[in-house]
């Protein structure tokens, strides 16, 4: 930590300490030990002291031994000479400057009882509220535990003009957060100026003006501590908990304006210790290494009106958008309307003209949240039936963003553009395709619209992996021909990045349980090369679930010790699997047909099923309704296998997954293939041929037997004999 | 060599949860064993029976369900003191049907009257249901749970999208919460993973799997109630280890069998005995799934329901 910093706030809380021990020696002379002291109507006497030490303090006696502790725990002077680290030394001169605080606003209570209104709102003309009660803190506190209010911004002083603290004021209120200010800057407090400017002050509008005073800041410390007592169930003096339980659930921070004094150093020292950093539009040093709080701790000389946005930034805070912002109706229910030739208004894309989608990642100074901006002509300098270019880029920043989310936020488009009435959206990337009925553009909806349609829907549904999304929308033809190029050259290394991705490079796959409610025993457990079974899930949207819903059906799987590489069975999976299952099934195969495969929930795109006179393995696909070379139909072999069953000699797969490498690879893989519906083989040729080059049987799609060539065993391995299909001669499949 | 019987080896227990205040607290749950499998385990803590009272006159009643409370339909306060009087309620559920926005869509203060007025009339514990639409529940819940503080009221339904504020409203002002999925264990568990990690401590969750009556879904529910317990008793799944609530009268009451007329269907038998059978046939079948508390409504179909337990607990 800066030194300049942790000297000033060592220095700020000695001076603050002896404050309070003269304070309490001119107490205790006017009422003696016995006189009760408090804050107003509260259980939690004062509540810091209350929190950190365990003790209550309830009479003015009580004051000399809390006195005792912060001298022990307030530090020396900070030395020139001295080079050791300053952390602890700081956060412990914070910690006493909170202590002594309490004491001087206790005593304060003692000797104005009308010093503060201990209301709601201002009243009689007096503006300084004072400590919260118990009903303000259980009222209020709800709306931090239910994330209605996130936390609050404890502001120290004032800034320059009226309007910025108009406007600062306003700011933070849009991101729901409590504003609790206390202290001055050259006589003018932030509290005042808002009065000033007309704005209501109070609980009620979560303007609070704590006191006039740096020691009021003390209040906004109780509150978070009382917080953690109240709704944590934190037992006082379990000073770790609490001070962990805002650190991980209330989104507060310090926000000083003005010049920056010793005391209010200290203040901010004692904030870090409840995980609560510091932004400040002063040049101050600034402490950047994360630690006690969750990114910064300081961070300091950012213009007014960067304030509020770095804040949010520093401290962690998520964005929420209750309502998507656009002039006609938003929902799913709109997702299958169809915009009709004759309804047409204006048309994007679909072979008509160029039209191209493209989620991307940016630096946190490079996108501006909520950002919508677009180039080139809108729906009001066209005409009905008018025909526009089109590119959409979502650019997102966040701490938790990672390149591999890109695809999956892309992809989102279809959906959200698509529930917007008078918007149809189909295809994505460089296919996608958007028409825009006349009843929409009537309405006033916009192409600019869509960009408030995505970040609206990002925060709601995709905010837990990143922090800000802006969108940029270009209609003009070289633009987006620039945007093609770059995202095209993006979309074949995000592919290549896929085909990369093998089970023997990743060590955590991922469970999916989202079948449990009618196959209670089902468990899939994705790998990058045993994509989900039913087609929906792959390895990495498993991964972008679980970090968006951390207790969701998606949970990481470290797949532990190899049991059996060439079958691919792990300690990890099997362990996860055991209890997954509620102990049905112990182990399973991730690459075999024939040894214990994995289980099928029945939701399974195909089934591959054994074929023991062709030596190999058939599969058929759900849309293919006739018979197959086993004796089923798709629906029998389904109720067959279905329900989480291991059952040797099947096993549930994806239409994707037939062309990956380990596909039943532990039985010979793709040679094994001798029959598959015509149409689906036709679906997946251009993937078939690849992978028949790569085992080096570049003509095995040819070999692969259809329903066309026969539908029992005898049928089909004429032709497989004919052909010299390579499954003929391969091991025995039951040994 | 004598006959042994097999017995299950259970590795989890119930949690025991206390109900109501301190002047009138029920517990439930603590049980070690299926239901009333008492020859391989305990259940401490024999099912409990809540009786339901609207807070407005039901309509479309059948005379049946009607009859016994004919003369205090009007006020809940009345219907609630003559379940516990003359009925031996153990405890009162008062169904807040009247806010939903789709029938009188009556204001949370009419809400918050009519509980307060039936938790001064009983000195039993008291469940407090909402009409189950989420803006509206969260509403009328939440002004109840702040203004019933200290009640230690049992407030559901508590869902996924109305957890955060009924969770957090219920750790302020000391509520316990029915914990509502749609008949899905992992959402179950999902739903009290969720209430823990927002900090409502353990002793005050009850969990409400949804309940289908006698005819109508009973099977599905029955099955996920079965499973709930082999979790939570067998597979040492923690966040499972709840009381289970069934909130089964209005399921049961409201299906074409339970009003059909003598005249309207001759071959259903006897209209007044009809749907006290189908509610305590109902009754009786979650009570073997592993209902800790059930929420009914005729005295007569709840005096054959206490009988069946009295006699399965040996007592």
């Amino acid at each position: 930590m800066s030194k300049i910093i942790c000297s000033a706030a060592i220095r700020g809380a000695h001076k603050i300490m002896e404050r309070a021990e003269a304070k309490y020696e001119e107490a205790m002379g006017k009422w003696g030990p016995d006189q009760e002291i408090g804050f107003p109507n509260t259980a939690y006497y004062l509540p810091v002291i209350y929190g950190m030490l365990g003790v209550p303090v309830k009479k003015l006696g009580d004051v000399k031994d809390v006195l005792d502790r912060c001298r022990s725990l307030l530090p020396d002077m900070v030395d020139e000479h001295v080079w050791l680290p300053y952390l602890a030394p700081a956060l412990e001169a914070g910690m006493a400057t909170f202590f002594a605080e309490e004491i001087i606003e206790a005593i304060r209570y003692l000797e104005s009882p009308d010093f503060y209104t201990k209301t709601e709102d201002p009243s009689n003309g007096n503006l300084w509220l004072g400590a919260a009660d118990d009903v303000i803190l259980r009222k209020r506190g709800v709306e931090f535990v239910d994330g209605t209010a996130p936390g609050f911004a404890a502001v120290l002083g004032a800034p320059p003009t009226e309007e910025i603290a108009v406007q600062l004021a306003q700011e933070l209120q849009e991101k729901n957060l409590y504003v609790f200010m206390s202290a001055d800057h050259e006589g003018r407090s932030m509290s005042e100026m808002l009065v000033k400017a007309g704005v209501q002050v109070g609980w009620g509008t979560r303007l609070v003006s704590f006191g006039p005073e740096y020691t009021a800041t003390v209040f906004a410390a109780g509150f978070a501590t009382r917080a953690a007592m109240s709704f944590g169930g934190v037992k006082p003096g379990d000073f770790k908990s609490i001070l962990f339980y805002n650190k991980d659930r209330i989104f507060a921070f310090a926000m000083p304006l003005g010049t920056v004094t010793d005391e209010w150093y200290a203040n901010a020292a004692g904030a870090i210790n409840w995980g609560f950093p510091t932004i400040s539009d002063t040049p101050i040093p600034e402490v950047l290494p994360t630690g006690i709080c969750t990114y910064e701790h300081v961070v300091s000389n950012v213009p007014h009106d960067q304030l509020v946005a770095r804040a949010i930034e520093v401290r962690g805070l998520k964005v929420t958008v209750a309502k998507v912002p656009i002039p006609v109706s938003y929902g799913p229910a709109f997702e299958g309307e169809r915009v009709r030739k004759d309804d047409l208004f204006l048309e994007c894309g679909g072979g008509k003209t160029r039209a191209v989608e493209w989620a991307t990642t940016k630096d946190m100074d490079e996108v501006e949240d909520g950002k919508i901006e677009l180039f080139g002509p809108d729906v009001d300098d066209v005409g009905e039936g008018a025909r526009l270019p089109l590119a959409i880029v979502a650019e997102f920043a966040g701490r938790k963003m990672q390149d591999d989310f890109e695809p999956i936020l892309e992809r989102q488009i279809h959906h959200f553009v698509n529930y917007a009435q008078g918007l149809m959206h189909i295809g994505q990337r460089d296919i996608a395709w958007i028409r825009m009925a006349k009843a929409g553009a009537s309405k006033g909806l916009k192409l600019k619209h869509i960009g408030d349609i995505l970040h609206a829907k990002f925060h709601q549904d995709f905010g837990a992996i990143f922090d800000k999304v802006q969108v940029k929308l270009y209609t003009e033809e070289d633009k987006v021909k620039e945007i093609l190029e770059k995202a095209t050259e993006v979309y074949h290394q995000r592919d290549a990045r896929i085909e990369g991705l093998t089970d023997e490079t990743i060590d955590t796959y991922y469970s999916c349980t989202l079948c449990q409610s009618f196959a209670p025993n089902h468990v899939c457990i994705i790998s990058p090369e045993r994509t989900g079974l039913c087609g929906a899930y792959n390895w990495m949207d498993c991964k972008a679930s679980y970090e968006i819903n951390p207790t969701g059906p998606n949970q990481p799987v470290e797949k532990g010790e190899t049991i059996d590489a060439k079958l691919g069975q792990w300690k990890g999976c099997n362990e996860f699997l055991y209890k997954a299952s509620r102990q049905a099934l112990d182990h399973y195969n991730f690459y075999s047909i024939v040894h214990d495969p994995m289980t099928t929930c029945g939701c399974c795109e195909c089934i591959a099923a054994i074929l023991p006179l062709c030596n190999g393995v058939m599969t058929v696909d759900r849309d293919y309704t006739g018979m197959t070379p086993c004796g089923m139909k798709f629906t029998t072999l389904a109720g067959t296998i279905g329900g989480g069953m291991s059952v040797p000699g099947f096993v549930g797969h994806g239409k994707y997954n037939l062309t990956q490498r380990k596909w039943i690879v532990g039985d010979g893989g793709i040679k094994r293939l001798v029959w598959m519906p015509k149409r689906f083989k036709e679906e997946a040729a251009e993937r078939l041929k690849k992978m028949a080059e790569e085992v080096g049987i570049p003509d095995l799609p040819d070999m692969i037997a259809d329903e066309t060539v026969g539908t029992t065993e005898e049928e089909i391995l004429a032709f497989l004999e004919e052909k010299g299909h390579p499954a003929l001669t391969m091991d025995p499949l039951l040994e | 060599m004598g006959f042994e019987i097999p017995k299950i080896s259970y590795n989890g227990a119930i949690k025991e949860i206390p109900l109501g205040k301190e002047s009138n607290r029920i517990t439930v749950g603590g049980e070690t064993c299926y239901p009333f499998h008492l020859f391989e385990g305990n259940m401490p803590l024999p099912p409990k029976i809540a009786m339901e009272v609207y807070d407005a006159t039901p309509e479309e009643w059948p005379q049946a369900a009607l009859a016994p409370f004919a003369d205090v339909v009007h006020d809940p306060a009345a219907w609630a003191q003559k379940c516990v009087a003359s009925y031996g309620a153990e405890m009162i559920a008062l169904q807040l049907a009247s806010t939903d926005p789709n029938a009188q869509n009556t204001t949370a203060e009419q809400a918050v009257e009519a509980t307060k007025k039936v938790a001064a009339a009983i000195e039993v514990p008291l469940i407090v249901w909402g009409c189950g639409n989420v803006e509206k529940d969260t509403e009328v819940l939440k002004r109840i749970a702040e203004e019933c503080a200290g009640e230690n009221l049992i407030l559901g339904p508590v869902e996924e999208d109305t957890h955060k504020a009924l969770g957090a409203a219920a750790i302020a002002y000391q509520h316990t919460i029915a914990a509502s999925t749609p008949i899905d264990i992992n959402l179950a568990k999902q739903l009290n993973i969720l209430l823990g990690n927002l900090g409502v401590p353990d002793e005050r969750i009850i969990v409400d799997p949804t309940v289908g009556g006698l005819g109508y879904g009973l099977e599905y529910c029955y099955s996920v109630m079965e499973r709930d317990r082999m979790a939570a008793l067998t597979q040492e799944d923690e966040r499972l280890q709840f009381p289970i609530l069934c909130n089964l009268a209005k399921e049961v009451w409201k299906v074409k069998e339970a009003k059909l007329s003598d005249e309207e269907a001759p071959l259903l038998g006897d209209s007044t005995k009809r749907g006290v059978l189908l509610e305590a046939m109902t009754a009786l079948l979650f009570l073997l799934a592993g209902g800790d508390i059930l929420i009914m409504r005729h005295p007569d179909a709840i005096q054959l329901v206490k009988g069946f337990i009295n006699d399965l607990m040996g007592s």
